[in-house]
């Protein structure tokens, strides 16, 4: 059952790496996102070298979000207009990300700087979606209809571009779509992670899209970003493992389009209520981890910084 | 195998009469396979007949190829872990063995173990760029090693088949480092070195390990896409297969 990746340099369990891809495969499909942020650390946790991890998930990624995004498009719910401008500030992204990795990685704060970005993204997203879904869940049951979409939209709609979305039935400045790709495409080369759980947050929060959209739009940015990250990864890095990736990646498709069944029984309320906890978890566990006593307050890394 | 391996050094035992000790290894590479979980060699030999009984000291040390390697230490600040003091060191081993009769404190001095680098404390790298004491970054490049089972130090592993023949097992783990690893037999009499005999081990990939290693490395940008296109691939085709008839 032992498989030897040949970048990575180790022996690993394939069945076990296998088993992993489906299930965070499973919950990108059911959650519209990519699963990296789970993915990542859970590699790290098998004693996969970091840079590693970091590359490799992105192809599972890639392959899920695929893998999802074209059982949302088959249901007509992608909005491509809105993926094209924000890939325009997400390619800007990722360049700019490449630049901060290799110079965080000089000052040895690398971990530390992803940790503490994982902490406070997952731990704040996670907090806001938490007390929405439950503000939503609550009003259903005294029956009350919340208001899904207020009409104000505050500085948003004050933004000049101005660019019509005929999909998500929006007409708003391309500044906002712009600024968010950004974001996500730095943080992808950062933390390898496709950033789903930034964009569908912001796209429901921010930019006021349709639900039905968010997921459709939001996996093809992520397929986008990924892709090109990888291709920045392997040829800067050297550290995306093709073996390891396949193996991710197979398990990874299928658990992806379980998971969107999954999700297609559940209600947007309940799907974002679980994400929250999923979300909080991760970030209560990286947080420990920051500041709980190490083994070994020594770590080595091969070669010069 | 273990008889063939008795009567090869048994072949062997008769020229070493002159030069007092013959040693040699049970593969001279060892190719990494996609199904590669670490391995065994074994190094054998055999010294002339012990005139005391201080004669049969005997060291095998393999040593893997140098690594520089950066050793950063974290503190509690504001209770947050970070990394603060860094030592870069060069002139450590990717890999290091040592197999010995006994303690190599009880075979030799200090001096004549760091003459010969027989030992884990005989690893003495060159520290580059560092303010401080380099000494607790070295002990925790050895200690980390060592987790890793990279790094071992086992006295009294050496067994004698006879008087005069010896034999023991490394073991090589799957962490290990390609290139070239030297294997190193060492005889001690009387503290000192009386005879000694190096020979070269190359750990190599082979197959498709190796070429997919080499496409990483000499054309990036086709492997970056080959993996791009993989993914893809294998997104859209469970996405047919798994379509539901509607």
């Amino acid at each position: 059952m032992e498989l030897y990746l040949p970048v990575a340099e180790m022996s690993v369990n394939w069945l076990m790496l296998i088993a992993l891809g489906t299930g965070v495969g499973f919950l990108s499909g059911m959650f519209g996102v990519g699963g990296g942020f789970l993915m990542t650390p859970l590699l790290v946790f098998t004693d996969i070298p970091s840079t590693v991890a970091v590359a490799t998930t992105l192809s599972h990624v890639t392959a899920s979000s695929m893998s999802g995004a074209l059982a949302q498009w088959r249901k007509r719910a992608i909005d491509f207009t809105m993926a094209g401008v924000m890939l325009g500030g997400g390619i800007l992204g990722t360049l700019f990300g490449v630049w901060l990795f290799a110079l965080m990685r000089r000052q040895g704060q690398m971990d530390l700087i992803v940790a503490l970005t994982y902490v406070i993204m997952l731990g704040g997203i996670g907090f806001i979606m938490l007390r929405e879904s439950l503000a939503t869940l609550k009003a259903y049951r005294s029956g009350v209809t919340a208001s899904r979409r207020p009409v104000n939209r505050g500085w948003i709609q004050a933004l000049p571009f101005k660019m019509r979305f005929r999909q998500s039935r929006l007409y708003i400045s391309v500044i906002p779509p712009i600024g968010i790709g950004f974001v996500v495409g730095s943080l992808s080369a950062i933390m390898g992670i496709g950033g789903g759980f930034i964009i569908v947050p912001a796209m429901i929060y921010i930019l006021r899209m349709p639900t039905n959209v968010v997921m459709g739009t939001s996996l093809v940015q992520i397929i986008a970003v990924t892709a090109i990250t990888t291709i920045l990864q392997a040829t800067n890095n050297y550290s995306v493992d093709i073996v390891l990736a396949g193996l991710l990646v197979s398990g990874g498709v299928v658990g992806a389009q379980l998971g969107v069944r999954a999700g297609a029984k559940l209600r947007g309320e309940q799907l974002r209520l679980l994400l929250a906890c999923l979300v909080l978890v991760v970030a209560a566990g990286l947080f420990y981890q920051l500041i709980a006593r190490p083994l070994d307050v020594y770590s080595l890394s091969e070669g010069m910084p | 195998m273990r008889r063939a391996l008795i009567a090869a050094l048994l072949l062997m035992a008769a020229p070493a009469r002159a030069e007092e000790l013959v040693s040699g290894i049970s593969q001279d590479t060892i190719q990494i396979t996609s199904n590669y979980t670490g391995t065994d060699i074994v190094v054998f030999g055999a010294i002339e007949r012990a005139l005391s009984p201080q004669g049969r000291s005997i060291v095998v040390v393999v040593r893997g190829p140098d690594e520089p390697m950066t050793v950063r230490r974290r503190d509690r600040v504001a209770g947050v872990w970070v990394n603060r003091d860094a030592a870069r060191f060069e002139g450590l081993p990717a890999y290091y063995y040592l197999a010995s009769t006994e303690p190599v404190a009880r075979i030799a001095p200090r001096e004549a173990l760091q003459r010969y680098g027989i030992g884990l404390q005989a690893l003495t790298p060159t520290a580059i760029g560092s303010h401080h004491d380099p000494e607790p970054f070295r002990q925790a490049a050895i200690r980390y090693h060592q987790r890793m089972g990279l790094y071992a130090e086992n006295p009294g592993s050496i067994d004698f088949l006879s008087e005069t023949l010896f034999r023991t097992r490394v073991p090589v783990p799957a962490g290990v480092t390609r290139g070239q690893y030297n294997v190193e037999v060492y005889l001690f009499r009387g503290g000192d070195v009386v005879s000694a005999q190096s020979t070269p081990l190359f750990v190599d990939a082979t197959g498709l390990e190796r070429r997919l290693f080499n496409l990483a490395h000499d054309s990036p940008l086709v492997y970056g896409l080959s993996c791009v296109f993989m993914a893809m691939l294998l997104g859209w085709i469970s996405s047919v297969l798994f379509r539901r008839p509607a």
